[in-house]
């Protein structure tokens, strides 16, 4: 891609046009309606007010605005209007990318999907990957560089950095951890440039007791790579790799890779884990022990001691044994390991300790699994330092005053570094302070300079896979807001000029690329990945420091009493507090508890009990307050009784409780992170936890939690599947007269399907579904789906699409299971929303879709009264133009609409599609091909579908009997929801099959 | 035998000797004397309860349905409960003027006029309702069948396309039926007013009614007509109103009782609101000779019966939704008696089933105070029928998932208030303006007004007028 070619990219068709209006927008911080908005009664207001009175009289005040468009009079090239353009880039997170494919509409990125050629992501997304295009057109995202809050430009930043910085300066660099191989480039050089200058990477979820783990078990910091689909057993001790795990897409997709089940004769994974809180992968596990998180290390003591005899390499732990090691988990892991040798696979949650992970890594290696189903791979930018302790360090000699300057690279030390170090009053210490930041944050406040950050898909950059896959990350826009990169802002400082961050980009990987020829970087770009190339697997064994390093810990080692345990975990939509002012991710409804919009004190019905928390009604929305004091500093929260907690422990999530940073995070939930200390990083075994009397609202989206005997997660063992193979079926009669068709008698007048159209269907496997709600997060992004706030969602009028409904099963007081099952629209035949809708707003297409005209519907919700399954959604307040927008920059929100999807106005109802949009493009490009209306198999693919990383999603012509949705249906494990009404729905299920261990049956 | 047989003539329909022109009186006298002081204060409130229901339409315009209670499982809420529940008052004149009409009940003619009255107000509050409770108010007439260029129709499958039509004519029909019941009485108005835009008012409306011959015949023919036309329009517009549930699939909605059970709760909570109005109209106005104490027993008998075939109902629907075998509406019917919502079950239980058991007692019957009490709770108790049938069953469906609590909003609960003021205030008017009592009709059930002027046993009717 040349500079040429980089002009294509605007940031809306008004700055095509350039005309003044435009720059104007620019230049002013907020548009011109924002500030009469904050007047009691301006002009405006008052007009407003009183077309309150004046809409009896004639309705015209309730209609639409009129906008206007701007004609297109130069056309970009390869821009086709009303056709998508799709580049390869790659997200960077957590120190590794994933590979992505980026969907951009007349210049504006739309949408996110994975890339399909690229192994990190093999075509699907997780939440943050499919949420993050949101984060770019924040509204809120800081918009120029400040230097003690006045603004400044970026090229008076270099020079007041070239003043103030020199050879002998200390200096620290605080960064996010980042495998971007042009960043680490500058850090060598700025590391020369500035020799006593220190570097240090905090990632507060990151990997780096992994390493240190790897570090005492081999010697050197090696990355744990997992590669479940070679594994038979995996045990999960609090390694949540589904949910906010690293490499989460990749791990999903090799865990349901060896979870399909196509015929009784197939075998499947078997999944254990250990942990306190109920976790997404706890959540699909075969088995799951209930244990504070402070036990795991217990409990892997105990496992190695256990193993000891029989494997080698255990030796320290010979004759060693613990309250854990009769634990019946212990034997049944014991001969689970010993029987899958090279095929089983253990793991450890990131919050644990360097010693569990050593522990981890030396049972692995034991179990002959390293190089199968574990890697252990060489980083060519590790940091050799214990990070942790650098922190530490780092932050007295700031407190001391010996620190000239600090440099922070997009972390946000502020709000998530353990509080006993103090990090502002350090901060505010030091002379020269740079943040780079998104948001006008908690740090960036206490720094002297702030700079705005660009979004990733604003800027150029490079990086690692997980694996060690070179990737590049290229622009789809110029920064909406003039932001810098990390590479930009680093090479400044150490070239003391601007860069050009495409040329340093394509210098730093010229050299893995081996040469840089524009063929190769045209690849490079068109692909997003450089083929054939990942981190070395090192052949690991035990280094002679583990077993003593192990002896000396064993005595250190204990199990937990009774007393109240703390543990903190990345929020599962929010991660450590990057992703609060998201408001997809901040109203997706938390994976287990469902919860929108807040944190909770998690805990078990038991310790609830034992706390005195009031058990609620259902249509109760009040919950009690606790109070939680750990070293000495107390956070209150409303607390949430979650069966299958572990008893006597308490679970609280970060990301939330922050403030003045934007209209979706402020003043949501509480601050987790101000009970983190370097002590207790992410568990303390001693708080103490009280009921406070007071009560808080939280806004759930599913408010009933059984299913009440109602047969639509249908589940077997794998043994009652092989001998019942229809068990599903089986599951419900249907009564009633059969007609010739086959099907129950209807008195309606049934729709004819004409054999020229496809009949479109969907099937989702709820054994692959592991319920993470990245569909919704996809579905929302795709159709252009309003976030409408906690108050709307604590009235019950959550809009997504696609929901993901979560049931227990079991004990609630011991270890109940949970099923997730996923409900999107069914596109019934024999729709009753149909039946019902007084304007015929909602009727059925040719290819079998239960279609929804907008501008044909009145509104009268009779069609969702009538829908059995709940799915459809009504616009009760002009929800576009309510959370997000909120009238003051509508512009930057707009843009990321999908263009193919019209904006439902207040007073019509929605509900999903199958991707109408896309089934539609297929259509006619066959059509255009073939003149055929029937797309090829696959052609089609819903948003859904695309995201789903477990692949549980299938979709396509039910009526081409070798299509893939066919074939899937043929199942027999295949049934209908409420198949019983007669609605005969086009999305089906697949029961979801267990794989139990019969001695913990 | 026969010295056993005594004749014990019917009760005077009309007490304290009235003669025609007695009864002009008591009646025109009401229109065309200056309104007493209650008039105003209760004119005065009715306006302002009704300036409440205007703003609060006109906030709901702006803001859009999110100002109600509305959630996801709940489509349908307060707007839709007080829709039926007006519409179910509003069947008791109806009922009064044409069926008793065809039954020859002669003590209707005390009430009709009245009864009638209130229906069409009735109906009036209830249509507000579905007009204002969609989601885009500005293409409400897409529900016509327009002819309009797109050829769009609307869907015929659709109940409530079937309500607008059966409300539509219900309301027509009865304005019409009361219309040509007033013109003789516009007419004696006419001759008795004094003011000059009175006479020209009521003179329009007579339609040149000179009370010959001919145009009672015509008047009789026609008003037998229109009540032969409104007669199944009583039995069909609940019926098609209860099939907006009982189409539906929706557990505790997909009942086929319904029709039946909705006309009896109509008529059960119709008759109960003429009561409560009736009882303290003919305190203030001083129309006990006309509402006598037997029309308030006959009344409370229909009220007994009709109460007794609704609590009928109510047992049914659970012995059927076992019967039926549907886990769904099983679990539905358990929810709504010990669910989250019992509260309004029993509350409707005891009200509609348990209160009217009171009147077999003759005393309770022909108490006053009893009567008036009793007609209160019945249509509170049918406001919660509907609010049961409606909420109950969409809060908890099929889904657990999708179960949601549905509680109403401050602007759910004024816009109700609110059409008490709309009816107060058209129901004043009437009082004010109208004849409340059928003048003509009560005429007709007077003693002088029977050719024969003889009773059974040939006695002469003066000597029984002096007995």
């Amino acid at each position: 891609m040349s500079k040429q070619q980089q002009q294509t990219y605007w940031r809306s068709l008004n700055e095509l046009a350039k005309n003044d209006e435009y720059r104007k927008f620019v230049d002013r911080e907020f548009p011109e309606n924002a500030s009469e908005l904050k007047d009691g009664y301006s002009r405006r207001n008052f007009l407003q007010i009183m077309g309150a009175s004046i809409a009896l009289a004639g309705f015209a005040a309730c209609r639409k605005p009129v906008q206007k468009i701007v004609p297109q009079t130069t056309m970009p090239e390869y821009s086709v209007a009303g056709k998508p353009l799709f580049y390869a880039t790659s997200m960077p997170f957590l120190g590794y990318t994933t590979g992505l494919l980026v969907e951009t509409n007349a210049g504006r990125p739309t949408k996110i999907e994975g890339n399909v050629e690229h192994p990190s992501s093999l075509g699907s997304t997780n939440l943050y990957q499919q949420a993050t295009i949101l984060d770019m057109y924040d509204p809120d995202r800081s918009r120029g560089v400040k230097y003690n809050g006045e603004s400044k430009s970026f090229d008076e930043f270099i020079t007041t950095a070239n003043d103030s910085l020199n050879a002998g300066s200390n200096v620290v660099f605080i960064t996010e951890a980042n495998s971007s191989l042009t960043l680490n480039r500058f850090k060598r050089e700025a590391l020369a440039k500035y020799p006593t200058a220190t570097w240090v990477t905090y990632e507060p979820f990151g990997e780096e007791n992994q390493l240190l783990g790897s570090q005492i078990a081999f010697g050197r910091k090696l990355r744990v790579a997992p590669d479940l689909s070679q594994a038979k057993v995996i045990i999960s001790l609090d390694a949540d790799f589904m949910g906010t795990g690293a490499d989460n897409v990749r791990n999903i997709k090799s865990y349901t890779k060896g979870r399909k089940i196509t015929s009784t004769n197939d075998e499947i994974n078997r999944l254990y884990v250990a942990e306190a809180n109920y976790s997404l992968t706890g959540s699909n596990a075969d088995h799951r022990l209930r244990i504070k998180s402070s036990d795991i290390k217990p409990f892997v003591y105990a496992l190695a001691g256990r193993l000891a005899s029989d494997l080698n390499g255990l030796s320290a732990f010979s004759g060693y044994s613990n309250a854990f090691s009769q634990h019946e988990w212990i034997s049944v892991l014991a001969e689970e390991i010993l029987n899958n040798r090279g095929t089983s696979i253990l793991m450890a949650g990131a919050d644990h300790d360097a010693d569990t992970h050593a522990v981890v890594a030396a049972i692995n290696v034991a179990a002959e699994n390293s190089g199968k189903t574990v890697k252990y791979l060489e980083l060519p930018h590790t940091d050799e330092a214990n990070q942790h302790d650098l922190l530490k360090k780092v932050v007295s000699d700031m407190s001391a005053g010996s620190v000239d300057a600090v440099i922070m690279l997009g972390t946000n030390p502020v709000f998530t570094a353990p509080v006993d170090l103090n990090f502002a009053d350090a901060l505010s210490k030091v002379p020269f302070s740079v943040h780079l930041a998104n948001h006008f944050d908690e740090t960036s406040k206490v720094s002297k300079w702030h700079i705005n950050r660009a979004h990733f898909l604003e800027y150029w950059g490079d990086g690692y896979d997980f694996n060690g896959v070179p990737s590049v990350i290229q622009p789809m826009i110029q920064p909406l807001f003039g932001g810098k990169s990390e590479i930009e802002v680093l090479g400044a400082i150490v070239k003391g000029r601007p860069i050009n961050a495409m040329d340093e980009v394509r210098e730093s990987i010229s050299p893995v690329m081996g040469g840089n020829t524009s063929a190769q970087w045209r690849t490079l770009l068109h692909d997003g990945l450089l083929k054939g190339f990942t981190f070395r697997d090192a052949s690991v064994s035990l280094s002679g420091g583990f077993g003593s390093h192990i002896s000396a810990s064993l005595s250190n080692v204990s199990v937990a009493g009774d007393q109240i345990e703390l543990t903190v975990k990345p929020g599962a939509t929010l991660f450590d507090g990057r992703f609060t002012n998201n408001g997809w991710l901040m109203e997706l409804p938390d994976p287990i508890t469902k919860i929108t919009w807040d944190a909770v004190a998690l805990m078990s019905p038991t310790t609830a009990e034992a706390l005195g928390i009031r058990s609620r009604k259902f249509g109760d929305y009040m919950y009690d307050v606790v109070s939680i004091e750990s070293n000495g500093r107390t956070i209150e929260m409303p607390s949430w009784v979650l069966p299958g907690h572990a008893d006597n422990a308490v679970t609280i999530t970060t990301g939330f409780g922050r403030n003045e940073i934007g209209r979706v995070a402020d003043g949501v939930g509480f601050n987790a992170w101000q009970v983190v200390t370097t002590e207790n990083p992410l568990f303390n075994r001693t708080v103490s936890v009280s009921k406070t009397g007071q009560r808080y609202e939280i806004a759930t989206t599913q408010d009933h939690h059984s299913m009440e005997g109602r047969p639509f997660v249908r589940e077997a063992s794998i043994a009652e599947y092989r001998e019942d193979p229809h068990f599903a079926g089986h599951m419900v009669h249907v009564p009633g007269p059969i007609d010739d068709d086959g099907q129950p008698i209807s008195l309606f007048n049934e729709q004819t399907f004409p054999d020229h159209q496809p009949q479109w269907g969907m099937a989702i496997d709820l054994t692959s579904c592991i319920g993470c709600g990245v569909c919704t997060i996809a579905c929302q992004a795709e159709n252009n789906i309003p976030v409408i706030g906690k108050r709307e969602v604590r009235r019950g009028r959550e809009m997504h699409w696609i929901r993901t409904d979560r049931y227990f099963s079991g004990d609630v007081n011991g270890s109940p299971q949970i099923v997730h099952q996923p409900i999107p629209c069914m596109q019934c035949e024999l729709a009753p929303c149909e039946q019902v809708c007084p304007v015929a707003a909602t009727t059925h297409s040719e290819d079998g879709l239960n279609q929804m005209t907008y501008n044909r519907c009145i509104g009268t919700r009779y069609c969702a009264n009538n829908c059995p399954f709940k799915v459809r959604r009504f616009n009760f307040f002009n929800y576009p133009v309510e959370y997000l927008t909120k009238g003051d920059d509508p512009e930057v929100i707009q843009m990321a609409m999908n263009p193919e999807v019209s904006i439902r106005f207040r007073g019509v109802m929605e509900k999903c599609t199958y991707c109408v949009q896309r089934i539609s493009r297929a259509k006619i490009e066959s059509k255009i091909k073939t003149d055929s209306r029937k797309p090829a198999d696959g052609a089609v693919v819903t948003a859904c579908q695309q995201a789903c990383p477990a692949d549980a999603i299938t979709f396509g012509d039910i009526r081409d009997k070798n299509s893939i949705v066919s074939r899937t249906k043929a199942n027999e494990r295949n049934y209908l929801l409420l198949e019983e009404l007669n609605i005969r729905p086009r999305t089906s299920y697949l029961a979801k099959i267990r794989n139990p261990h019969e001695k913990l049956v | 035998m026969s010295q056993n047989l005594t004749y014990i003539p019917e009760p005077e329909l009309v007490k304290g000797n009235h003669t025609f022109g007695s009864i002009t009186r008591l009646v025109g006298d009401i229109v065309e004397t200056p309104a007493p002081k209650w008039w105003y204060i209760a004119f005065a409130i009715s306006n302002a309860l009704l300036g409440l229901l205007l703003a609060m339409i006109a906030y709901l315009f702006y803001e859009g349905t999110g100002i109600w209670g509305l959630n996801n499982p709940v489509g349908w809420g307060w707007a839709i409960v007080n829709f039926v529940w007006w519409v179910g008052i509003g069947h008791a004149g109806t009922l009064i003027s044409a069926i008793l009409f065809l039954f020859r009940q002669g003590w209707r003619t005390a009430i009709n006029r009245f009864a009638e009255a209130m229906t069409i107000f009735a109906v009036m509050c209830a249509l507000i309702f579905p007009g204002i409770h969609v989601g885009r108010i500005w293409v409400i007439y897409w529900v016509f069948p327009l002819p309009n260029q797109m050829q769009m129709w609307p869907n015929f499958n659709s109940p409530l396309l079937w309500d607008v039509f059966a409300v539509g004519t219900y309301f027509t029909v009865s304005l019409l039926f009361w219309y040509v019941g007033l013109v003789p009485d516009f007419a004696t108005l006419r001759d008795r007013v004094k003011s000059k835009w009175g006479k020209i008012a009521y003179g329009v409306a007579a339609l040149g009614w000179t009370g010959g011959n001919r145009q009672w015949q015509n008047y009789e023919k026609s008003y037998m007509i229109l009540a032969g036309i409104a007669t199944p329009l009583v039995l069909s517009v609940h019926t098609i109103v209860s099939f907006d549930f009982a189409v539906s699939i929706v557990p505790g909605w997909h009942t086929t009782i319904f029709p039946p059970y909705f006309v009896a709760g109509a008529v059960f909570s119709g008759f109960a609101m003429v009561m409560t109005l009736m009882l303290i109209t003919r305190k203030l106005y001083g129309l006990q000779d006309i509402m006598t104490i037997n029309h308030i027993e006959k009344m409370n008998i229909i009220i007994l019966v009709t109460g007794n075939i609704v609590g009928f109902a109510y047992i049914m629907e659970f012995f059927i939704a076992w019967y039926g075998g549907v886990e769904y509406e099983k679990a539905a019917f358990i929810n709504r008696a010990m669910g989250p919502y019992a509260w309004a079950y029993w509350i409707m239980f005891l009200c509609n089933v348990i209160s009217p058991q009171f009147f077999w007692s003759k005393r309770m019957r022909t108490s006053i105070v009893a009567s008036f009490i009793l007609s209160i709770v019945v249509n509170i108790g049918m406001w919660f029928e509907r609010f049961v049938i409606t909420v109950t069953s969409l809060a908890q469906d099929f889904l657990p998932s999708s179960w949601g609590y549905y509680s109403p909003t401050y602007v759910d609960v004024l816009t109700y208030v609110g059409t008490f003021g709309l009816f107060f205030t058209f129901f004043l008017l009437f009082l004010r303006f109208l004849p409340m009592i059928a003048i003509a009709e009560v005429k007709m059930v007077l003693p002088q007004a029977n050719p024969h002027n003889y009773d059974e046993d040939g006695n002469e009717f003066k000597k029984i007028a002096e007995k």
